[in-house]
């Protein structure tokens, strides 16, 4: 991500040295200004559905979800504690449901609770980002607004491939950060083997040389 | 159908919150309390990110980048048309309504461009976005394969979308 920025920033500001160097500042700052606006929206929004949460998680709604998605969570999120299942599960329901500010902040709570500490982003951590960033989407609502505002004859036409599309992207996701993961732990397995093979040969080796010593 | 879903939910769970004898009110004030300092975590990121979105845009990079990429992208099934609007997506969703409706007004909602358009736009996430503010409360710097796996099945999803909407 921050290779990503760099490069992006630099190739920009150089650009625009060439073409237009007073429109530099004039545009970070403008891009500044609409993070702030931003920001105030999204802190609205997230009160708002933070404090939904509130009512759903004193209510036991959202205990009886996290229950009844377990299997599912479970299978994708190994080793989860019981906090996170539950942030994860209001996570993808809100996904499903289209809310994308609703579970960024579910989100945000859930890989705090994941969080141990490391630098690495571990593999539950890539899967919720994962899952998140190829949206299982069930309906585009802001696609279909805007096919409509813009006259279309109809505007859930593009619907069908869209959900191809989407639960594509999101099977295609979660098998490759399994079969990643798989192939991490496979290379770490071995490293470990070949340790144990070479502690074990090493008392071997000395008594080999011993017994030749003796004869 | 779909107006009526979310306040469905919200109804039902209000009645449930009564029949357990909850304080609806308390609760939502103790949800809602950690917002602002969520956001005032999440801030930095979003400034960061947007500040050098911008500047990508005005300086017309963007633009010349995807005329550099919309050859690759034609070979794939995606009309080159739409190259601007795959590159801006994961980056900024403002940027992405913004040449989405751009395709609409050149090219025309209901035509080929348009759909795929439309397919791109909602079948994919602003991906690179997603991925900072996620990790804004935790110690991880590092995000292994998350974005590049994410990039990856997006990307399958939209070039099998397109190939759907070619058929139909």
């Amino acid at each position: 991500m921050s290779k990503v920025w760099y490069i992006m920033l630099l190739g920009s500001v150089s650009a625009l040295l060439f073409t237009n160097p007073g429109q530099a500042v004039t545009a970070m700052i403008a891009g500044s200004h609409a993070a702030v606006k931003l920001a105030i929206e999204l802190a609205a929004l997230y009160g708002f559905w933070l404090g939904f949460f509130g009512i759903l998680e004193k209510t036991g709604i959202a205990d009886f979800l996290s229950r009844l998605l377990r299997p599912v969570v479970k299978f994708l999120f190994p080793g989860i504690n019981e906090t996170g299942r539950k942030y994860v599960t209001m996570n993808m329901a809100a996904n499903l449901l289209g809310l994308g500010n609703a579970s960024t902040p579910m989100a945000i709570k859930a890989i705090k609770e994941m969080d141990t500490g490391s630098t690495r982003a571990s593999q539950n951590m890539i899967m919720l980002t994962v899952i998140s960033a190829t949206s299982l989407q069930l309906l585009p609502t802001t696609v279909i607004g805007l096919r409509a505002t813009h006259g279309s004859a109809s505007p859930a036409d593009f619907l069908l491939p869209a959900t191809v599309a989407t639960v594509l992207s999101t099977i295609i996701g979660i098998t490759l950060v399994k079969l990643i993961g798989l192939l991490f732990r496979k290379r770490g397995e071995n490293r470990e083997h070949k340790k144990e093979k070479a502690a074990l040969q090493a008392p071997c080796r000395g008594l080999l040389r011993g017994s030749r010593r003796s004869q | 159908m779909t107006e009526i879903i979310i306040p469905l939910i919200f109804v039902t769970v209000l009645v449930i919150a009564a029949i357990r004898k909850k304080d609806s009110y308390s609760a939502f004030t103790e949800g809602s309390r950690g917002a602002l300092s969520l956001m005032a975590n999440v801030f930095p990121y979003l400034l960061t990110i947007m500040m050098a979105v911008e500047v990508f845009k005005q300086s017309g990079l963007s633009f010349y980048l995807s005329k550099a990429v919309s050859p690759v992208m034609n070979l794939m099934g995606i009309p080159s048309e739409l190259t601007e609007l795959m590159l801006v997506r994961p980056l900024s969703g403002a940027g992405a309504i913004g040449i989405l409706e751009k395709v609409y007004s050149t090219y025309g909602v209901d035509s080929y461009i348009g759909r795929c358009a439309s397919v791109i736009y909602g079948s994919s996430e602003t991906v690179f976005y997603i991925s900072t503010i996620y990790f804004s409360q935790s110690n991880v710097k590092k995000l292994g394969y998350a974005i590049p796996v994410a990039l990856f099945a997006t990307l399958a999803g939209c070039i099998t979308g397109c190939a759907i909407l070619r058929v139909m």
